[in-house]
């Protein structure tokens, strides 16, 4: 409503820019003022000098630098804020778990006090949310500018999805005796209909792709379960998930779940919106005109929807693929390690992508039907 | 058999089945996108070349295999084509621009256990790792926005020869508009899907918010998320513009041959 509101009077679209643009430039103001709401102390770093340069050659001639860096910092909050504060920090070139801090950086540090009253510490972390805003911003305004209401829509379910997931996340951890495959089936629910009715309104089309998601992701989940079953998960290494206290397969299974459910709305929404745009413009069509028709459009979209799946789901491994690699670990043991989880989501991802291309053929020609028997 | 092995043999039966010999193409694509990502990786390993140069020679290989490999070489797979290199140019210095001062490379406390015992001073830099990983986690969304709006422009032009220029470009945006929202859910809940162990290890340990967001961890998922979408809105003017010169030169072209 409101939105149509704004594409028909220039008015309102224009207060509705100023107050993106004043609420960017109040969270700008806030992210960079807002030391004093942080319990632990911050310091901004002032000025930053290399005191010591090492090459290092480890056992697989692999050759880095380390460096050793003085850093003069100012307190920012507590009870020394303003005050001067000496750090050191040892960073390598490769930063792989270490980093050079510059002028500029928020550290989060641990005060410890000399005996003649100096400062020093100890850097726990990094002050990273301005850049999180920043890119937040960037990400946007991009969408609105480029995307308009449907940049706006998408944002604002994605919005919605991440509350929701949060919820039911903490209800997941706060209550030990619950299901979390269940909760994700709660989810995988809500998020269909908030995310599908965002895309496409209360219509037929909707209903259709609704019906169609839920049926395409949960035989997806069903299929990768039994697989996983009857193969007792061999060949699958849970081990990049062994920092969770948790049962890892139920946690890998859940995200599989919700994982694949984008791509599968994915679908659905394309196939049951072409169906229904085929029957609109020719309401004599045939059923077998609307199955082949649907089909084409569904083997079109089958490749590069896996695909978008397969590449948001591998690159993520590939530090530690680098890592393994340079120390020399043998190349299969190392895409074992690092990719099976990956491959087997993107690969059930794709089953669920594909298996829900004649699903919604049918759902789609099915409603399409009853809606020709209702005129 | 093992449970990968099981889960490829079905999905290639479901997609030659379903999708017939285009299905078959499809599930080989996939073979080649992971040959490509362990190229990759290869080239990365042992290399005096800027990492973001091999990068966007991998964007370009990538491009290769599902624009000209699954279609084939013509007019829409061609706009397609440089539409994506385009963007993903710019993205790339946009992301690395941003991993360069947010300092979200390398490894987080989650994976201390992991990578004890290998040695982290490997000579590569992880900044430019983590921007090479943010913009191939996108790239498959972008190639999939890029080829719609120009396939899409490539019939509406067939069907309504006399719209000009302008007409088709925004056309494009319109059609752009319409997948932007489904591409970036696709994404999105594939995040999700991949971060879940993350998230519930971050409310297990009961952080703050303010630990939260400022934790390497989750502040870099949440930067790669952001700049996602920022890849999808973008290819779309770029591909609409491209496609629309192509398609309109072409035209000029077969008419004055005429």
């Amino acid at each position: 409503m409101l939105i149509n509101q704004l594409k028909e009077a220039p008015k309102s679209r224009l207060i509705f820019y100023s107050i993106v643009i004043v609420s960017c430039l109040l969270s700008f103001i806030f992210v960079y003022h807002n030391h004093s709401l942080y319990d632990r102390p911050i310091v901004k770093v002032v000025e930053t000098i290399i005191i010591d340069t090492e090459t290092t050659v480890d056992g697989l001639q692999n050759k880095d630098e380390r460096f050793t860096q003085k850093i003069e910092a100012v307190v920012q909050n507590g009870e020394h804020k303003g005050k001067t504060i000496y750090l050191t920090n040892e960073y390598s070139s490769s930063g792989a778990y270490d980093q050079a801090y510059k002028r500029g950086h928020d550290l989060f540090v641990k005060i410890v006090q000399t005996e003649d009253g100096l400062l020093t510490g100890h850097i726990m972390n990094v002050k990273r949310d301005k850049y999180v805003v920043i890119t937040a911003w960037v990400f946007i305004f991009t969408l609105l500018l480029i995307g308009r209401k449907q940049g706006l829509f998408s944002m604002v379910s994605l919005g919605i999805n991440i509350v929701l997931l949060s919820l039911v996340l903490d209800y997941y951890v706060k209550n030990p005796q619950s299901n979390l495959l269940w909760l994700s089936a709660l989810m995988v629910v809500l998020f269909t209909v908030i995310s599908l009715l965002f895309v496409s309104g209360l219509n037929d089309k909707a209903y259709a792709a609704i019906v169609t998601t839920l049926v395409g992701t949960f035989s997806s989940l069903f299929i990768t379960y039994v697989v996983l079953s009857i193969t007792s998960d061999s060949g699958i290494y849970y081990e990049g998930m062994s920092f969770l206290t948790r049962p890892y397969r139920l946690i890998f299974l859940a995200g599989l779940f919700i994982g694949s459910l984008g791509a599968v709305m994915d679908v659905a929404i394309t196939m049951s919106s072409s169906i229904f745009e085929l029957y609109e413009k020719n309401k004599d069509i045939s059923v077998k005109q609307l199955k082949e028709t649907g089909l084409e459009i569904g083997r079109d979209v089958m490749g590069t929807i896996t695909s978008i799946l397969f590449f948001a789901y591998v690159s993520g491994s590939l530090p530690m693929l680098i890592l393994y690699l340079k120390n020399g670990v043998p190349f299969g043991f190392t895409l074992s390690m690092n990719l099976s989880l990956e491959i087997a989501r993107a690969l059930a991802g794709g089953i669920g992508v594909v298996l829900t291309i004649p699903i919604s053929l049918y759902t789609a020609i099915f409603f399409v039907q009853r809606k020709r028997a209702n005129i | 058999m093992n449970a990968i092995g099981l889960l490829s043999v079905i999905l290639f039966t479901l997609m030659a089945f379903v999708g017939g010999r285009q299905g078959v193409r499809s599930f080989v694509a996939l073979l080649l996108n992971l040959l490509a990502v362990i190229l990759t990786v290869f080239f990365m390993l042992n290399t005096s070349i800027n990492l973001l140069i091999i990068t966007l020679i991998a964007c370009v290989l990538i491009s290769c295999i599902n624009l000209f490999f699954i279609n084939e070489i013509n007019d829409k797979t061609i706009a397609a084509f440089l539409a994506t290199i385009i963007t993903v140019t710019i993205l790339l210095l946009f992301i690395h621009l941003v991993t360069k001062y947010a300092l979200i490379q390398g490894f987080s406390e989650e994976e201390t256990d992991e990578i004890s015992g290998y040695s982290l001073y490997i000579g590569i830099d992880f900044v430019k790792i983590v921007t090479s990983v943010i913009i191939m986690s996108t790239i498959g969304a972008i190639m999939d926005v890029a080829i719609s709006i120009s396939s899409s422009l490539h019939h509406l032009l067939r069907l309504n020869p006399l719209l000009n220029k302008k007409e088709l470009f925004q056309s494009g945006l319109n059609i752009g508009r319409d997948i932007l929202g489904t591409d970036a859910n696709t994404i999105f809940f594939a995040f999700f899907g991949g971060y879940l162990g993350l998230l519930i290890w971050f409310k297990d340990l009961e952080y703050s918010f303010g630990e939260i967001v400022n934790s390497k961890v989750f502040s870099g998922e949440m930067m790669t998320i952001f700049c996602a979408g920022i890849g999808i809105a973008l290819i779309i003017p770029i591909s609409s513009w491209i496609s629309t010169f192509i398609l309109m030169r072409d035209k000029e072209k077969s008419t004055s041959n005429n």
